[in-house]
């Protein structure tokens, strides 16, 4: 047997053992760091808190958004003893001057199908900034489907109001009115031409139309009178619909078309990849093919 | 250092290499150029002419504030293409010669090719046999070895034959076209829609309505109605040669209902 040569083998592969758990714990601490860095372990930050009466949408780890970028996340959730929830978030040092203690936290949705984020609405530019455990007040933003909600339910009574206008027979019998006075009427010139020489008798109706159209016309203003007010209250109801989702729905096209970008770009990024880019050839101009061929001017 | 380090480490240079590759850089512009390009493309398929003009002006536009030469070249010969198919025949003509003498910019030989060809097309439609031979002969002078318009060159020079009533030249043309264009239908369509022609001047009747109904099939499958329309024409001149009268008036009536729809 060939012992110094098992011995040599068997050192070398210690050594190697040894260097393989060696670039294992290296792997391992830079994973760690990583992960230390992805949960901002070496960034500074402040404590502050919001109280909300239920944790639905919110979820730990959400990003904290303040104008549109990232400024912090959160980092816990529970609920108190009085049955309220008390949100703990966690703001990067680097942006806290900018946020005043009257700020706002609002729970928001960042597109129609994004995921949910917290974002800080600016407070009044005097006022002291925020510092470790100050208290923010908390509200919930509309969503899409809040917003869809709110329309219809505030649709559904117009839509009542214009059904009811329209089948209560008032249009219908207002209607009616005046085509029955403006044939008795004309019926009464036409026998007034007529009938020159037997004038009493004409203008006898000719009274009792003009009677006819007393008593009709106050009816038809009474009758006018409730539609337009009808009209009015309907009108008044989708002015204030239209104010109420003003402020939402401008913002909720713009998540849209941010969303539709992004997915672009991310399509984009995705033809553009090692991996993918010889299956998608960047298009390029063509030229339309020679048609080599003149028809005959008679053929 | 071992046979398996050294392939790891050449797998490792090969991945970092591959990750390194980076697409060739396309301006924004470009891509918007290309984009309007591609649409006139589309739009011509379609027969919306007008749209398609308008959409390679874009296109043309944009390359010439770039200065992208192939793209010029390209969307100028679009252009002058649509004009022609449009009937405005002076337009494509100045077009073309922008192209063919401009002076600051040099263009792909495969371009002036393309651009002395259609221009030797448009002298053709003008009846000018004289003209329409010397462009074509500058398009052959253009054409390099490998180039792929020479069947196309060769299809015009059969029209010019044809229009000089040289039915053999014409036939001896259109069939090396046919032979030269075996891959791109149109000008497979055009050799024998020429080679029907210079038959019937033959006086070979049935060869040559063999020929036209040859082209009437790729023509209905390319569902290009001027040309359908010139195939039954050579259809029912066939019949008529044939002795068979009603056949023809058939013909003739077919290619009635398709001038009736005025599309091209």
């Amino acid at each position: 047997m060939k012992l110094p040569n098992y011995n040599q083998r068997l050192l070398s592969m210690e050594t190697r053992t040894k260097r393989f758990m060696l670039g294992a714990v290296a792997v391992m601490l830079l994973v760690l760091a990583m992960i230390a860095a992805k949960q901002d372990y070496f960034s500074r930050s402040t404590a502050i808190y919001f109280f909300t009466p239920n944790a639905q949408g919110l979820s730990k780890g959400m990003a904290v958004k303040f104008i549109g970028f990232k400024v912090g996340s959160v980092k816990e959730i529970n609920m108190e003893p009085n049955a309220t929830v008390r949100v703990k978030v966690s703001l990067d040092d680097e942006y806290v001057h900018l946020i005043g203690q009257d700020a706002k936290a609002r729970l928001v949705k960042e597109a129609l199908v994004g995921e949910s984020v917290v974002e800080i609405i600016p407070g009044s530019q005097q006022v002291r900034q925020v510092s470790q455990n100050s208290v923010l007040e908390f509200e919930r933003g509309q969503d899409a489907s809040t917003v869809v909600e709110n329309l219809a339910s505030q649709l559904q009574p117009i839509l009542s109001d214009i059904h009811q206008i329209t089948s209560s027979g008032d249009i219908q019998q207002t209607l009616k009115n005046l085509n029955q006075a403006s044939g008795t009427f004309r019926q009464t010139v036409n026998e007034y031409t007529q009938l020159g020489a037997n004038g009493n008798k004409a203008m006898e109706h000719i009274n009792s139309s003009m009677e006819t159209l007393d008593k009709a016309i106050p009816k038809l203003v009474d009758k006018a009178d409730a539609t337009l007010d009808n009209v009015q209250a309907a009108t008044a109801d989708i002015k204030k619909i239209t104010s109420d989702s003003a402020g939402e729905i401008p913002s909720l096209v713009r998540n849209a078309n941010a969303l539709v970008q992004d997915g672009q770009e991310t399509l984009g990024g995705v033809k553009r990849s090692w991996l993918l880019n010889s299956l998608f050839t960047a298009p390029e101009e063509q030229s339309l093919p020679v048609d080599g061929y003149v028809a005959p001017t008679q053929p | 250092m071992g046979a398996r380090s050294t392939v790891s480490i050449l797998c490792s240079l090969v991945l970092l290499t591959a990750c390194g590759t980076v697409d060739e850089v396309r301006s924004a512009r470009l891509e918007q150029a290309t984009e309007f390009n591609q649409r006139g493309q589309r739009a011509f398929q379609r027969g919306e002419y007008q749209a398609a003009a308008t959409l390679y002006e874009q296109a043309l536009q944009i390359d010439v504030a770039i200065e992208n030469e192939s793209g010029i070249a390209i969307n100028t010969l679009n252009l002058a293409r649509v004009n022609q198919v449009l009937g405005k025949t002076a337009l494509a003509q100045r077009l073309l010669d922008h192209l063919l003498e401009d002076k600051a910019l040099r263009y792909a030989p495969a371009h002036l090719a393309e651009a002395a060809a259609q221009k030797a097309l448009l002298r053709l439609q003008e009846n000018d046999t004289a003209g329409a031979a010397l462009w074509a002969d500058k398009a052959g002078a253009y054409c390099e070895s490998d180039c792929r318009i020479a069947g196309v060159i060769d299809n015009v020079r059969a029209g010019i034959a044809l229009r000089a009533n040289d039915a053999d030249k014409a036939l001896q043309l259109s069939e090396r076209a046919l032979s030269a264009n075996s891959d791109v239908p149109l000008e497979r369509a055009n050799a024998l829609r020429l080679m029907a022609s210079a038959k019937l001047i033959k006086n070979e009747a049935a060869a040559a309505l063999s020929l036209a109904e040859e082209a009437l099939v790729i023509d209905k499958s390319l569902g290009l109605p001027e040309k359908i329309r010139q195939d039954l024409l050579l259809s029912a001149q066939a019949h008529e040669k044939l002795g068979q009268a009603e056949l023809a008036v058939q013909c003739r009536d077919r290619a009635a209902r398709i001038a009736a729809t005025a599309l091209k």
